[in-house]
């Protein structure tokens, strides 16, 4: 059995690979400049909920762009990785022109590359490990955008492989569920031949894919094609339907299912709890993104509506804030801002959702947090006041804590509030497993193969890490089949 | 899957259907709500189970016309399938052998009001149910409450069936008489509140059933939240009921009103087509 | 039988006995055992808004996977201090609806002005009696001189008192240049009480290891003196009622306080070496020595030996050792 490293020197020692390598000498490919990501002008993408912002890479963007890759020895962009995709290896693909190669690459490891092309952080995570960066200074390869490229060629091209399924075993397995954890482990179970049926409480299949990430940054065909791609392979999807309400987990084992994987998510909404958060206008950013994105009401062909505001504040600094936030602007907002506590450079979003949103025309009110909201005589939010803070030391998280500076107070005009401060794990699944191990915040235990405390239950994603990545999830629900299906191998 | 077997117009403007859902039928509490999408543009609407038939597989609900979405549904006609139905949501009434109940009921709000009444009556309680609306042609489910009730009380506003009165005159009525051990009151939140504050001056313990908006109805987005003895908690997950003296309804009521101008602007466009 | 009837806190309490903010109050059994041996009124372990950040560190450090949550920790102090406050209000609804009928303080210590309100609102919306605000600043930081910390002072308690509506006492420490005029000040501003003196944490030094460590927890009996010294000069011209606090751990003590012009005392190491029935003790020695003077109410004793009452009042301003006004003759007793 060889282990990663020897796996990956004796990929990049295929005779394709070496000779790639050759065509350019290293100073032609690091004397390029990093591509840029064709987008639509912001005075014209703000008018559309649907209209994504990045339009993709050319063929030709994507191959001078991965020529730049230095196939390194030592891919440091592959620690960055949560998941360990084989990065060099599709990116020399791409180079190659093989791109149905690069994508296959790809799904090797991740089971959704074109949602995580567009969602990963990678400035955080392969990016920021580029050679490039660590060692010439210079911008990192985008691997995010050459991921997507690879993904979306093979949608578009209608050529998409669907991986081999071994015989059926007859096993059947659920997941609750249907986000990216739960996809993933149904990709995987699917593959080692159970009998899979995907759980979702909601009517649409996705979970925070479909109702939390907006069309302009995730459109659901996407995540629809994926979806359409497993129905192929087998698996199984029940909507509107709430494991431990509809049907029990007992019901469940009765109906002859084996093994369980819950990645029901943190989808429970905070509030600040901060007088006259009740008022009308006032919500969560769950309620708002869910409204939106899942039920459309911006458009007038769905019935279900939005409160539409003209001066729009969004509390937070998270990705989910700047959705709320560019939603909102898509709305017709005449002022959409951000209140966020600490400064602009130390908000957790993704780098380029805040350049988007700040080309966008997004107010940014930094170091300012809301201490009270007030109503006309219907009940509707009109103002809101604001405590103004500085930075003061360096918190538990590196960055400097925000403290109050007292009796700066503002208060600005505002008709409607989305409160996006963070997300908790959701309680259904908990409630109805009074022996299920759960952390004091809600979070269900596990151990590092991702089972519970009750043997046939595994979880994976945000219902263990609380609010975390796609990718993560991703590898969560990778792990958790890999467990299940050694635990169920032994246990038959 | 969610197909319509039987229809029936209780009025005008309250119909109740009885819809294929064999799962729902045999979890269902009474108490629990599902939600249910008439189309695929439709929006997601939460409506009590009136009743359900665990061999038949059916459930009940029944449904006045307030807004697009519910005319929708009362246009669906027998042999039509519901787009989307999931259930049972909320937490199911906490039914036990008290005494005696005083259940009061507010036009649709019978509806609901139906299985609680009967899981009182078989848990042994005396049963004294108060019914009322506008009319008689809105007062529902008259005979299947008398089924499960020791009495019943009718208030009309009109006296067109009845006694001519509100529904705190019928339980003020009944209070004064007998020793009632608790309460349970559904109907519009203005007749909720009224009837709760009755009910606290005679220090009687009172469930009220809330009618939220909702979005998801799975404690996701917060749409439906209420003040509950100072706390904040979602209809859809910690309710419907919560004990109605400690609910904070005028913050309620304010709050079902946050979609009025939307809700008015698409009835209109719809009744326009 | 003597009336021990007095007030605090803008109510009547039963007992001077108060039981000071400590675990001595932390759950509704407790609060009813100090109930059923006397004790006047409780106050509530405080809540501390440092406490809650510190915990926020904690769970920071423990759930943090980096950049991959930091979304969802950003606000969790939020979390935490709302996790707090259900406490707080399960604790608080729990001994009202058990019978407890002696008042229930709720206390807070913060720093920021908004969280001061927001645990203000929250407690007072749980149906306490009262709020004592652990009112503190520790005069160690070189850029904030006298007049920033009376303003802190004086602008923390006007902001609580606009959120709230049931009375708001303070718990102050002695650490003012200005300490009468502070007093006298603080009184005119309407709040329903101020205990003299909060007692610290102490830092003492271990020497073999060269490292910070905690002082004796406890109070010595004798820490009651500084109390003493200053309800005596300042009862007189507070505008509200005075209560004491640190070292009162027998009756005699209790009694001096009152003498003083103290209307109450709060007491915790008391309970904590003797347990509940030094509560009791208390009140019944109290009651004993009052019957035995012929002090039929309580009120009749408080401050008959303040600065105002007393033949000598300057000897309240003491404090420099001279032959002239009695030295050390070499045999005192400890």
């Amino acid at each position: 059995m060889t282990t990663l490293e020897e796996y990956l020197k004796d990929r990049r020692e295929q005779e394709w690979r070496v000779e790639l390598r050759k065509k350019l000498k290293g100073k032609e490919r690091t004397d390029i400049p990093r591509v840029h990501m064709p987008e639509v002008d912001p005075n014209e993408r703000v008018k559309y909920q649907n209209m994504e912002v990045n339009t993709g890479l050319s063929k030709e963007q994507a191959i001078v762009e991965a020529s730049r890759c230095m196939d390194c020895a030592n891919p440091t962009c592959m620690e960055g990785c949560p998941v360990q995709i084989n990065i060099p290896e599709f990116i020399k693909n791409i180079e190659r022109n093989e791109f149905g190669e690069a994508a296959a690459t790809l799904k090797q490891t991740s089971a959704l590359p074109a949602v995580c092309g567009r969602v990963c952080p990678q400035e955080k995570q392969c990016e920021e490990k580029c050679f490039y960066k660590t060692k010439l200074n210079k911008e990192a390869v985008a691997i995010g955008y050459l991921e997507r490229f690879a993904a979306d060629w093979e949608r578009e091209s209608g050529s998409i492989s669907i991986p081999e399924c071994a015989p059926s075993n007859g096993i059947k397995v659920a997941t609750i569920g249907s986000g990216p954890s739960s996809l993933s482990f149904a990709g995987d179970m699917i593959k080692l031949g159970y009998d899979v049926t995907v759980f979702e409480a909601l009517h649409e299949i996705g979970g925070v894919l479909k109702y939390g990430i907006p069309e302009f940054r995730l459109p659901n065909s996407i995540v629809d094609t994926e979806l359409e791609n497993m129905k192929q392979m087998g698996v199984k999807f029940e909507k509107n339907f709430i494991v431990g309400r509809t049907a029990s987990f007992d019901q469940l084992k009765e109906d002859g299912f084996k093994g369980f994987f819950v990645g029901s998510g943190a989808g429970l909404p905070r509030f600040m709890n901060i007088p006259g958060e009740n008022y009308n206008g006032i919500m969560s950013s769950n309620e708002y993104l869910t409204r939106v994105n899942l039920m459309n009401a911006s458009s007038d062909e769905f019935d279900t509506p939005v409160l539409k505001g003209k001066n729009v504040a969004v509390i937070g600094g998270g990705n989910t804030a700047m959705d709320s936030v560019r939603t909102a602007k898509r709305l017709g907002a005449e002022r959409a801002m951000i209140v966020y506590r600490r400064s602009r450079a130390e908000m957790p979003a993704r780098v380029e959702e805040v350049k988007h949103a700040i080309e966008e025309g997004i107010e940014f009110i930094n170091l300012a947090n809301p201490l009270e909201y007030y109503a006309d005589e219907t009940g509707r939010v009109n103002k809101m006041r604001l405590q103004h803070m500085e930075l003061g030391e360096p918190d538990a998280s590196g960055r400097r804590k925000p403290v109050e500076v007292e009796g700066l107070e503002s208060e600005i005009d505002v008709d409607l509030v989305v409160v996006a401060v963070g997300v908790s794990p959701n309680p259904l699944i908990p409630a109805c497993l009074p022996d299920l191990k759960v952390s004091k915040w809600g979070t269900i235990e596990v151990g590092e193969n991702m089972q519970s405390s009750i043997p046939v239950i595994f979880a994976g994603g945000d219902i263990v890490r609380g609010g975390a990545t796609v990718i993560l999830a991703m590898g969560d629900g990778r792990n958790a089949a890999k467990s299940m299906h050694e635990y169920l191998s032994e246990n038959n | 899957m969610n197909r319509i077997v039987e229809k029936e117009f209780f009025s005008k403007n309250v119909v109740k259907l009885v819809v294929e859902a064999p799962m729902i039928a045999k979890s269902r509490k009474p108490g629990n709500f599902i939600i249910l999408r008439v189309s695929e543009n439709g929006e997601r609407i939460p409506l009590t189970i009136a009743g359900a038939d665990e061999q038949k597989g059916t459930i009940t609900i029944i449904a006045q016309t307030v807004g697009v979405s519910t005319e929708k549904l009362a246009k669906m006609n027998v042999g039509d399938s519901l787009h989307d139905l999931v259930g049972p949501l909320g937490k199911a009434t906490e039914i036990h052998n008290v005494g005696t109940i005083l259940a009061c009921g507010g036009g649709v709000g019978i509806a609901p009001l139906l299985p609680i009444i009967e899981g009182f009556k078989k848990a042994g309680n005396r049963v004294i149910s108060v019914l009322a609306a506008r009319s008689k042609d809105l007062i529902i489910l008259e005979d299947e409450v008398r089924k499960w009730s020791d009495e019943v009380i009718i208030m009309t506003d009109d006296g067109s069936h009845g006694k001519k009165g509100l529904v705190t005159q019928g339980a003020e009525e009944v209070i004064l008489r007998e020793k009632v051990d608790e309460c349970i009151a559904i109907g519009p939140a203005i007749m909720m509140k009224f009837t709760s504050l009755l009910t606290k001056k005679y220090n009687i313990p009172t469930q009220a059933s809330l009618n939220a908006l909702m979005v998801d109805g799975t404690g996701m987005c917060g749409a439906c939240r209420v003040t509950v003895g100072g706390k904040t908690k979602f209809t859809c997950v910690d309710g419907p009921e919560f004990d109605a003296h400690q609910i904070d309804f005028d913050e309620m009521m304010m709050r079902l009103g946050g979609y009025k101008k939307e809700e008015k602007a698409d009835m209109e466009q719809y009744m326009s087509k | 039988m003597a009336n021990l009837t007095t007030r605090f806190f803008g109510l009547d309490l039963k007992s001077p006995i108060i039981i000071g903010s400590s675990g001595l109050t932390s759950s509704v059994e407790k609060i009813k055992m100090l109930e059923k041996f006397g004790a006047g009124a409780v106050v509530l372990k405080s809540v501390f808004e440092e406490e809650i950040y510190a915990e926020f560190e904690d769970e920071f450090n423990k759930q943090s996977i980096g950049y991959a949550n930091q979304e969802y920790l950003d606000y969790f102090d939020y979390e935490i201090k709302n996790d707090k406050v259900k406490h707080y209000l399960q604790l608080i609804s729990e001994a009202k609806s058990s019978g407890v009928k002696i008042p229930i303080v709720a206390s807070i210590n913060c720093t920021s002005g908004s969280d001061w309100a927001f645990f203000a609102r929250k407690l007072a919306s749980a149906g306490v009696d009262a709020l004592e605000l652990n009112l503190f600043v520790m005069p160690s930081d070189v850029e904030r001189d006298a007049l920033a910390v009376r303003n802190y002072y004086f602008n923390t308690i006007k902001k609580v008192m606009t959120e709230v509506s049931i009375p708001v006492a303070i718990k102050i420490s002695s650490y003012f240049s200005d300490l009468s005029l502070m007093i006298k000040d603080l009184s005119e501003t309407g709040v329903a009480g101020i205990t003299l003196f909060n007692r610290f944490y102490n830092v003492d030094i271990d020497i073999d290891t060269k490292e910070l460590v905690p002082a004796k927890i406890l109070s010595y009996p004798f820490e009651y003196l500084e109390s003493l010294r200053w309800i005596g000069i300042t009862s007189p011209i507070a505008k509200c009622d005075l209560a004491a606090s640190t070292g009162i751990q027998d009756y005699q003590t209790a009694i001096k306080m009152l003498m003083a012009g103290a209307s109450a005392v709060q007491v915790v190491s008391g309970v904590y070496k003797h347990g509940y029935d030094f509560i009791e003790e208390m009140n019944k020695s109290i009651s004993k020595w009052m019957d035995a003077n012929n002090y039929e109410n309580l009120n009749d004793l408080i401050g008959v030996a303040s600065s105002k009452s007393v033949k000598n009042p300057t000897l309240y301003q003491r404090v420099q050792f001279m032959k002239h006004f009695g030295g050390f003759t070499g045999s005192e007793e400890e």
